[in-house]
């Protein structure tokens, strides 16, 4: 193999990490709520910029960012579960109409966030964090790998296997995964299914959160970096929009084939790839690429 | 309420035309094109809301074909010398084809899914516009000729006036007759329950996709109108903004009612023209003040304003 391709891999894994990320934030929003939260790309943003007043303003160390981000993030997440979505969920409006109404208010809460960020003064110098980590580049044979690029695919592996301990080992993972199989039945064995819906908001949120700041030594931080989600989209499409596994090998597969193009086609194909695989995937295997058959609807 | 809509109704449409020839004689320029501009917004939006409001599908491909609309009419006219009349009619057709096209599989989907393949034919179409640029002119944007009607020369607001309020009542009238006919009874039956539909011999997948169709045929319309006042397009009036901006007006006005949705274009279409008149100091804050209002609609007003209005008037 070419070291072009090999070094396309490398990065295709490098940013593949980050949508898979973004993509288990969004997954984790639907499996609770059945709602695309397409604020999700703004929560990525407000966690870039959390991570830079963290750093420059509150003079924390680097590594102490990541928990100060989550646990804002968190409580913004949380918060507008309870407050809001609960509001727009409980009334009696049939079905369809109020996904719909829930849609919009995540769609207005990315203006809330993209705006609250734009009329705070300094977003206006567009900034970058600096690398989490530094140092002459690793040689792995022809591929050149950057410290940082490095400390991405670990902080990202850290964080998944965080999560696959937490719903698998972890009495309210499970509570949550049960909630969002069956929530008249989690009710029944006596879980808080608001409780819960509110956590994975907040999960999902803060999950969002910390690739903004994984995101921000890479990516300028930016009111509109949030477009970044679209890839995400694409990513847990790709997976099947409802398994956490197939979040994290669509967005490593999609980084990779971006790369791919990049190289062979043309870089301005690049930014059509994502729709075209939404598209192509949603209609020929909408259960997603890995799954072996449709899944089930939930009650 | 079914059978041809009352005549009382059409008879205002006929006022609107009326006001639509008379306004351009008292108001200045600036209120014609924010006029001209919320009608072409009215006739997206009330496509939007057959096929959100009425057939219960939640699609985002709304402006593509806006877009398409718009492209077309004003290239059959700059390339082929189709004048508007034939051009405006031939896009729109072009739309809801394409429409079809899209709709027969894509209705295939459940609600979110259709949400995410539809937002990304969008931003495909979007990418479109942007990269032909031997057609579209692409980032660089179109300049369109001053559109030809029976003779007149339009392309400015006072003259383009009229034409647009012409079409916005034509539109208006079609909706009504669409809504109270056994199509738009089968669309809303399917919005409630697709199974009941279909067990009560509704063809759903046919159904939905010509609601598509015709919603797509509206926005083909919408983009003709389009041309009529302006003299340049560039693919950033179909951006992802403009899908959500046509949502919030349908459903903080009224999801599937008629005044609801003009009501919503009104509100949402004057409110950046009224902070950046009135409250020039909280320009800054626009798009917080909008992110607050969706959420705030939502929240208190599940049915828009037209379903408060008629709570309020029932009680």
């Amino acid at each position: 193999m070419s070291p072009l391709l090999l070094q396309g891999i490398a990065g295709g894994i490098v940013s593949g990490c980050v949508y898979a990320l973004i993509a288990l934030s969004l997954v984790i929003v639907y499996k609770s709520s059945d709602v695309i939260n397409f604020a999700g790309g703004e929560l990525v943003m407000i966690g870039g910029y959390l991570g830079m007043f963290a750093l420059l303003w509150l003079g924390l160390p680097y590594l102490l960012i990541f928990p100060f981000g989550a646990l804002v993030i968190f409580v913004v997440g949380a918060l507008f579960d309870r407050v809001v979505l609960t509001k727009v969920a409980g009334r009696s409006v049939h079905g369809q109409s109020v996904l719909v109404a829930m849609i919009i208010a995540t769609v207005g809460l990315s203006y809330m966030l993209k705006g609250i960020v734009r009329v705070i003064p300094y977003t206006e110098e567009v900034r970058r964090l600096p690398p989490i980590s530094s140092g002459t580049p690793i040689f792995v044979g022809p591929v050149v790998l950057q410290h940082q690029d490095i400390a991405i695919v670990l902080a990202a592996i850290a964080i998944m296997a965080a999560l696959w301990a937490f719903f698998s080992f972890t009495m309210a993972g499970k509570a949550l995964r049960a909630t969002s199989q069956n929530p008249r039945a989690a009710a029944l064995v006596g879980i808080p299914v608001r409780t819960m819906s509110m956590t994975a908001w907040g999960l999902a949120a803060a999950l969002a959160g910390v690739s903004g700041i994984l995101l921000a030594p890479k990516l300028l931080i930016t009111p509109d970096m949030g477009v970044i989600v679209i890839l995400a989209l694409a990513a847990a499409i790709i997976g099947g929009f409802v398994s956490l596994p197939g979040c994290v090998a669509g967005g490593i597969l999609l980084g990779v084939v971006q790369n791919m193009i990049g190289v062979y086609v043309s870089s301005r194909a690049i930014s059509l790839a994502p729709f075209l695989v939404i598209m192509v995937v949603l209609l020929l295997r909408p259960q997603g690429l890995f799954a072996g058959r449709a899944v089930a609807k939930k009650v | 309420m079914y059978g041809a809509p009352p005549l009382r109704r059409l008879s205002l449409l006929l006022l609107l035309i009326a006001a639509g020839f008379a306004l351009p004689l008292v108001l200045p320029q600036y209120f014609l094109y924010l006029g001209n501009f919320l009608m072409t917004f009215a006739v997206l939006a009330l496509g939007l809301d057959l096929l959100l409001g009425w057939a219960g599908q939640f699609a985002f491909a709304h402006i593509a074909f806006f877009g398409i609309g718009v492209y077309a009419t004003a290239l059959l006219q700059a390339r082929l010398g189709i004048p508007f009349i034939f051009g405006m009619p031939m896009a729109a057709m072009l739309a809801g084809f394409i429409g079809l096209l899209i709709g027969l599989p894509a209705t295939r989907l459940r609600t979110v899914y259709l949400a995410l393949a539809t937002f990304a034919f969008a931003e495909a179409a979007q990418w479109v516009f942007n990269s032909w640029d031997k057609v579209t002119g692409g980032p660089d944007g179109l300049r369109i000729a001053a559109p030809d009607v029976f003779g007149y020369k339009l392309g400015t607001d006072p003259t383009a006036f009229p034409v647009v309020t012409i079409i916005l009542a034509i539109m208006i009238a079609a909706a009504m007759y669409l809504t109270t006919s056994k199509f738009g009874r089968a669309m809303c039956a399917i919005r409630d329950s697709e199974h009941v539909a279909a067990a009560s011999g509704i063809n759903v997948r046919g159904t939905k996709a010509w609601a598509f169709a015709i919603s797509a045929v509206y926005a083909g319309v919408a983009g003709g109108m389009y041309t009529l006042f302006q003299s340049f397009v560039n693919p950033d009036v179909f951006s992802f903004h403009q899908i959500v901006l046509l949502l919030s007006m349908i459903v903080v006005g009224g999801l599937g009612s008629l005044p609801g949705v003009l009501i919503g274009v009104g509100l949402l279409g004057l409110l950046p023209e009224i902070m950046r008149t009135s409250m020039r100091g909280l320009l800054v804050w626009q798009e917080f003040v909008y992110g607050v209002i969706l959420i705030l609609a939502m929240m208190f007003m599940p049915r828009g304003i037209w379903g408060f209005v008629r709570a309020w008037r029932g009680q």
